[in-house]
């Protein structure tokens, strides 16, 4: 299969430089942050690696191609899954102050125009802005079947077919979908078991969680093109649909941490102090 | 020599300490006198007379008066993530607890200080002095439930001693309760103070035995900036020594280089459910922390020692939730050692040059007198410190085994007093090994130890029994 699989890059949230809000509360500051793959983009991936590939062999069954938008920066994001085993990689610049969801979704509908992937496999969301929409605007926009929320992902036939297990409420739904198709994970699509291709053994056991980029990975990720369009090269000249008008911290918590010495004076102060019990 | 009290005399003793203190700050509830009367080992049973908690330097002052007026032991008691029994209380002694006495101080960020009780948590240190853009740089896995006073108490190493040494060069000033109820302040803030002695000195790494740390003014430092964690897989220790000779050169500041064997990971593995994240199964593996500025310097140089074949594969962390993830692979070992089996550990330091020497001494001698014993490798191999865990066989009673154990520190000993190394790099002597502090000191320097320790405890009240017997043997 040729599988897209778009990736962000997302402030580090452990990061020792905490995310800040700027003085004029108009947007998110970056100075001095961390980046990291945005952790579901990490988990699509590896299931598109694990979807294509022999995982006893290592015999690869298709390409993986990873999408990135943003300043030059991200093109560090892009080596990631490259050295994890992706194929070649698209850079489209852009500041990040000029995109949003939409803008993301007409930028990747003009890329599958171009590369024609039987898949785009992204994440359900990305962990900054947390709006888990891209993928739905794109299916939307290319007239594509889509599965949210994949926990596992099943093909028998080469990916003619994928059968998707998604969690809901009340448990596991199954959708069969026909490529081409936008398929967004969640997290469980890195346990074990998850990704099922018909190729890899099924005595084959992947570790819990995305791969780790080995040695040999990054090294070759070096010598792996990364191709630089721009918003114009891809026709999207529509601005953002969505504006920030403020961005405030939570209230700053009151009271203090205070240290009791027995159970029965914490019962005792819940009791009377907090008055919940 | 420490009295024991008992029936009326204790009662009695108690009350008073109740009296001084205040009820809910002495327990002799049988799960405290447990709790707090070991630390981390378990060769002896805990069973202190007596638990206090002090809230406050003059509480301590109050209760060493008292136990030197009835001659009661005191066994000052910090975080109770000590390896070497310092902290335990098995005859009848009153444990000095540091719980309540975990204040900290305003940071000045103009000096690089912070003032904190002894009862502060380290973790707790890190995190109060992190917004300023500071930290204290001693750092080890047990950080969330080790206290500073113990940290000073020890001479703590951990994992960044490579970068920053161990914990004495980051103290400045001390505030100590001596045996006889004196509080010293000693050196202050002061980065400089060259009058005679340095009693501080003394202090850091007495292990409780020369006075009851109650405060202290530690130094602090920058935050280092990105950190690159990188785990590397090689063919055996001498392969981790010419990557570490690599490592030296090469062009970052190194803040770990740690190593452990596949034995070790085996363990947990089994206890964490944890699998390698590399696909190459070794049997030495290498966690690498280091700090670059020049971009591109750590991934060219791993290119160099991947073509060099100085490792046989690797990964490098992405971000750091993977640098994270390879840290807890490292830090996880000793936990899981003690929840997969029964370790007995040891903690010695040797200098670089003996190591690998040494290492293939320590592997003929347990095939040959101890074959079947699992010998779990790990450490800080930057600065020379090895942790050797010899895990009880299955089906072997805990005595049985503990007298091989014995037998076997003893062999162990010899060979690191022949390459002139120490039988306690970070973990301190404690009661574990005091049997065999002779392997690291001469007798000229035991004596004056002894004289030392007499001069300052003159009763012989403060952790007594620890390091050394007062009376040689």
């Amino acid at each position: 299969m040729k599988i897209l699989v778009p990736v962000k890059r997302v402030a580090d949230p452990d990061n020792a430089n905490k995310v800040k809000v700027s003085a004029d509360g108009a947007r998110v500051t970056s100075e001095g942050l961390e980046w990291k793959l945005n952790p579901f983009d990490e988990y699509a991936v590896e299931a598109a690696l694990r979807l294509n590939e022999n995982g006893a062999s290592g015999e690869k069954l298709g390409e993986v191609i990873i999408v990135s938008l943003g300043p030059d920066e991200v093109q560090t994001t892009i080596r990631q899954p490259l050295a994890m085993g992706a194929d070649r990689g698209i850079h489209v610049k852009a500041d990040d102050a000029e995109l949003d969801s939409t803008v993301v979704a007409k930028v990747l509908a003009a890329l599958v125009a171009q590369e024609k992937p039987d898949l785009v496999l992204m994440g359900k969301q990305a962990v900054d802005g947390d709006s888990n929409t891209a993928g739905q605007v794109l299916a939307e926009l290319l007239g594509w079947p889509m599965a949210t929320f994949a926990m596992a992902i099943e093909t028998a036939d080469g990916g003619k077919t994928l059968t998707i297990g998604r969690e809901v409420d009340t448990g596991v739904l199954t959708l069969k979908v026909t490529p081409p198709a936008v398929v967004t994970v969640d997290l469980r699509i890195v346990a074990p078991g998850s990704v099922r291709n018909g190729v890899t053994p099924d005595a084959h056991k992947y570790g819990e969680g995305a791969r780790y980029a080995s040695l040999k990975g990054i090294m070759a990720a070096k010598k792996k093109a990364i191709d630089v369009r721009t918003l114009a090269d891809l026709g999207v000249t529509d601005g953002a649909v969505v504006t920030y008008t403020k961005f405030e911290r939570p209230p700053a918590r009151t009271g203090s941490v205070r240290f009791v010495e027995s159970a029965q004076e914490l019962v005792q102060r819940l009791k009377t102090e907090a008055k919940v019990l | 020599m420490p009295k024991t009290l008992t029936g009326t005399e204790r009662e009695a003793f108690l009350a008073v300490l109740r009296a001084d203190l205040g009820a809910d700050a002495v327990s002799d509830d049988d799960d405290d006198l447990r709790t707090y009367g070991r630390d981390w080992t378990r060769v002896l049973e805990p069973a202190p007379m007596v638990v206090v908690f002090p809230r406050s330097t003059a509480d301590v002052v109050s209760v060493v008066r008292r136990c030197a007026a009835a001659g009661v032991a005191v066994v000052p008691s910090g975080g109770r993530t000590g390896l070497a029994g310092g902290a335990v209380a098995a005859s009848g002694e009153l444990v000095l607890s540091l719980d309540r006495m975990r204040g900290m101080g305003p940071v000045d960020p103009r000096a690089l200080t912070v003032e904190v009780q002894a009862g502060a948590v380290t973790a707790a240190v890190h995190a109060h002095v992190e917004p300023y853009g500071l930290t204290w740089p001693v750092d080890f896995a047990s950080k969330g439930s080790s206290h500073v006073g113990g940290n000073i108490a020890t001479n703590a190493g951990g994992v960044k001693v490579i970068r920053y040494g161990t914990t004495r060069p980051w103290v400045l000033g001390l505030e100590v309760v001596t045996a006889r109820g004196d509080v010293l302040h000693l050196n202050g803030a002061l980065e400089k103070n060259n009058t005679g002695f340095d009693l501080r000195q003394l202090f850091i790494g007495s292990e409780g035995t020369l006075g009851i740390i109650t405060a202290a003014t530690l130094k602090l430092t920058r935050l280092p900036g990105h950190l690159d964690v990188m785990l590397l897989a090689v063919s055996d220790l001498p392969a981790v020594l010419r990557l570490f000779e690599e490592a030296r050169r090469a062009p970052f500041s190194l803040s770990a280089f740690e190593f452990f064997t596949d034995l070790c990971f085996a363990r947990l593995g089994r206890h964490r459910g944890l699998s390698m994240p590399l696909s190459t199964h070794a049997s030495h593996y290498v966690l690498i922390e280091v700090e670059a500025t020049a971009p591109g310097a750590v991934e060219a140089w791993l290119g160099s020692m991947l073509e060099g074949e100085f490792v046989l594969d690797g990964t490098l962390a992405q971000h750091g939730t993977q640098a994270r993830a390879l840290w807890a692979l490292r830090e996880g070992i000793s936990e899981s050692l003690s929840a997969t089996g029964m370790p007995h550990k040891n903690d010695i330091a040797l200098p670089l040059a003996e190591l690998a020497a040494f290492c293939a001494d320590l592997e003929r001698v347990f095939l040959e007198r101890w074959p079947g014993f699992e010998v779990c490798l790990f450490g800080h191999i930057g600065d020379g410190n090895l942790h050797v865990n010899v895990m009880k066989p299955d089906g072997m009673s805990k005595e049985e085994f503990l007298a091989h154990a014995h037998a076997s520190d003893a062999a162990l000993f010899e060979l690191v007093r022949l390459r002139r190394g120490s039988i306690s790099a970070e973990h301190g002597v404690g009661l574990l090994k005091k049997d065999f502090l002779s392997y690291s000191r001469t007798p000229e320097e035991l004596q004056l130890l002894r004289a030392v320790k007499r001069a300052l405890d003159p009763q012989d009240l403060l952790n007594p029994g620890k390091i050394f017997d007062v009376e040689p043997a």
